[in-house]
């Protein structure tokens, strides 16, 4: 039925329409190629500029173009964000990056939290409507930015906006439709709704104590419960499917009993973990936060974490009264202050290899970060904010001394 | 080519004399990855060169690695010029995984491929047995009198991870596995917190495995990262340091002597090595 000779030919909006094709039909080969060409990718994923292998968003722009000029969290790799201080950044780069998930409907296992956890997750920001809004906020950014700050618009032009130059050959195929966004804007005001059947999945440590007062068994590994799910999930959804996992607050006393600390479960258990990334490299990722005050760097245990993660970031935020004293000094109308520093300590993928040393991906820069409502976290290069009465200092440091016909600074004569 | 081999480390990648045992150390963001596929790359193709040689004087490698898949190694080893799978089809390499199945519970068989191995069981023996099996499939390969080079990457992390090992029994495994092997290489982590502060038990047996091994060792390459910070084209520091019972040893000193190189390592994974103000 298929197979018969229709007369019409149908109107094509691919390639060639001026060029009849000589059997007089419409030749499907050239749309079918076409379709053949696009790589059809998962949602939220795309391929990494550098080596193709892909990646998807951690949900923060910033922290995307971080990661070693991959633009993105590549699959098959995890990323350990530290905290030092009692305060919770970290924690608010993970709901971002598990409220991604959600909107690009991919499946979310968290490890150790309640279900509440889910329902305070950032939801979609006003901006996020169409890729013409964030064009005009782009443009709105490059306006602000001061002579001081030239480098970090240059800063933003060689990543972020590498990416977006990326993104858009991508998307002009498939015109018609909305381009896939690959990394949304959040609002913390706003909470997510989750679809009806969530896609999130809280998994209970299995040695949780269930409202028992009995402490559980220490020689137990309270991972196998996750573990095990993880397996069976992983083997029972279709292979487009984006896993993402999710691990808040590793050691922290409210979720873990104090065994979990023990280097026979929890290495166990990241080496595993490692393992189910390198099995399934396009379609599993893994973020986790540990906040340091409870195992500092320092000691051994914590080491061997970092060793078993692909990636290593430290957030040293300021104290509190640093920050209120910032804003008074200057800040422009669109920069936040900073609010802490950010220390890499490992890339995915870069330093496996074995490199490490810049290339683009801000290692060795001083790294600051702020957390507003409607940006999220941003991560630029720190760069102190021009002091008051700065022009009345240079102006006086320039007339100087005339000493022999010759101008001899200040700083000449202290020297 | 300078991509593959650096020139200035050439005398210390060939192949070490009998019974030796060579340490490479890595700390946090200066990983011993591109020392060890080096190593690889010079026991595996410089013999082809030279491929006069009679087939029994050639060396074959066991990669031992409990951090890194097979996937991880064959794609840069390819980018070096090097194809293992061919190399284990031609029964002169071997791989043994420690990653995929180590501390996976219930999994099931899937297809072994020729000349990989999973571990599937943390304990001392087994693993001691199946590197062993490796190394014996090898030697029957091809006549006797061929040389393995048994390479180990990160041993240490059966010392954190697994309780019961202590570091006299993993050292008594290497002992073991270098009487069937030509020569063997190890690859540590030798991290400050891991060395420096021996206050819980991870830290003590780390720091004691690590010690013995490097005095046991003939010489060591400590890779670490630039004591005066990040820079654009600067990898890491390797330091080259030649044993204590080998100083005497006229022999190794005349091939190697101890330095102290700069390293970069590419985005492609291209290596240079270059003296201090070169």
């Amino acid at each position: 039925m298929s197979f018969r000779k229709r007369g019409i030919v149908v109107p094509q909006a691919g390639p060639g329409p001026g060029s009849p094709n000589p059997l007089g039909r419409p030749n499907p080969i050239p749309g079918s190629t076409a379709a053949a060409a696009i790589p059809k990718h998962p949602p939220g994923t795309r391929p990494s500029p550098l080596d193709g292998r892909l990646t998807t968003s951690t949900g923060t722009r910033s922290l995307d173009a971080l990661l070693a000029g991959h633009a993105g969290l590549a699959l098959g790799t995890s990323l350990l964000i530290e905290e030092s201080g009692t305060t919770d950044f970290a924690g608010s780069l993970l709901k971002y990056y598990v409220a991604e998930g959600v909107v690009q409907k991919h499946t979310i296992h968290v490890l150790g939290m309640p279900e509440g956890w889910g329902r305070e997750l950032p939801g979609l920001g006003s901006g996020d409507d169409g890729s013409k809004g964030k064009k005009v906020k782009v443009g709105e950014e490059k306006m602000n930015i001061a002579w001081r700050y030239e480098r970090l618009g240059e800063f933003g032009a060689t990543i972020g906006g590498g990416a977006r130059e990326r993104n858009f050959p991508q998307s002009t195929p498939t015109s018609s439709s909305e381009p896939a966004i690959f990394c949304h804007d959040f609002d913390l005001s706003k909470r997510l709704i989750l679809p009806s059947p969530s896609n999130i999945h809280f998994i209970p440590l299995s040695a949780q104590p269930t409202l028992t007062f009995i402490d559980s068994s220490p020689s137990l590994s309270p991972f196998t419960k996750f573990i095990h799910h993880l397996t069976t999930n992983l083997q029972n959804s279709p292979p487009t499917t984006i896993h993402r996992l999710a691990i808040p607050n590793l050691f922290s006393p409210a979720l873990y009993p104090s065994h979990t600390s023990n280097p026979t479960h929890i290495l166990p258990f990241l080496h595993t973990l490692r393992a189910l990334l390198r099995k399934y490299p396009t379609r599993l990722a893994l973020l986790i936060t540990l906040p340091l005050p409870l195992s500092p760097r320092s000691t051994g245990l914590t080491r061997w974490i970092e060793l078993l993660s692909d990636g290593v970031l430290e957030l040293s935020p300021f104290p509190s009264s640093a920050i209120v004293a910032k804003p008074a000094a200057a800040s422009t109308v669109s920069e936040e202050p900073p609010q802490g520093m950010v220390n890499i300590h490992r890339l995915p993928v870069v330093h496996e290899k074995g490199g490490g040393g810049g290339g683009g991906s801000g290692m060795g820069d001083d790294l600051s970060f702020s957390l507003s409502r409607r940006r999220g976290m941003v991560i630029r290069p720190y760069s102190l904010p021009p002091v008051k009465g700065d022009g009345e200092a240079k102006e006086e440091e320039g007339r100087g001394l005339e000493v022999g016909g010759r101008r001899v600074r200040k700083g000449d004569i202290e020297f | 080519m300078s991509s593959r081999i650096p020139h200035l480390l050439e005398p210390y990648l060939s192949l070490p004399p009998e019974a030796s045992l060579v340490l490479l150390t890595s700390v946090l963001g200066a990983s011993t990855n591109w020392l060890v596929l080096r190593f690889l790359h010079s026991a595996l193709i410089n013999n082809d060169a030279s491929s006069d040689l009679p087939p029994d004087e050639q060396t074959k490698v066991v990669l031992v690695s409990f951090m890194r898949d097979f996937a991880f190694w064959k794609e840069n080893a390819k980018r070096l010029g090097l194809d293992l799978e061919k190399h284990a089809a031609k029964k002169r390499f071997s791989f043994v995984d420690g990653l995929s199945g180590l501390f996976l519970p219930s999994q099931q068989k899937t297809s072994v491929k020729t000349g990989e191995q999973v571990l599937t069981n943390p304990g001392l023996s087994a693993v001691s047995s199946m590197i062993q099996n490796s190394i014996n499939n090898l030697k029957a390969a091809a006549g006797s009198g061929e040389k393995i080079l048994l390479i180990i990457d990160q041993p240490d992390l059966l010392l954190a991870a697994v309780g019961e090992i202590g570091p006299t029994n993993l050292g008594d495994m290497l002992l073991g596995l270098r009487e069937e092997a030509h020569a063997l290489v190890v690859t540590l982590s030798a991290d400050q917190p891991l060395t420096l502060t021996q206050q819980t038990c991870l830290e003590t047996d780390h720091a004691a495995f690590l010690l013995s091994t490097a005095h046991q060792a003939d010489f060591t390459m400590n890779l670490r990262l630039l004591d005066s910070g990040t820079a654009r084209d600067v990898s890491g520091v390797v330091r080259v340091s030649i044993g204590e019972q080998e100083l005497e040893n006229d022999n190794l000193q005349k091939r190697i002597e101890e330095r102290e190189l700069l390293y970069f390592v590419g985005g492609d994974g291209g290596v240079k090595v270059f003296e201090r103000g070169q």
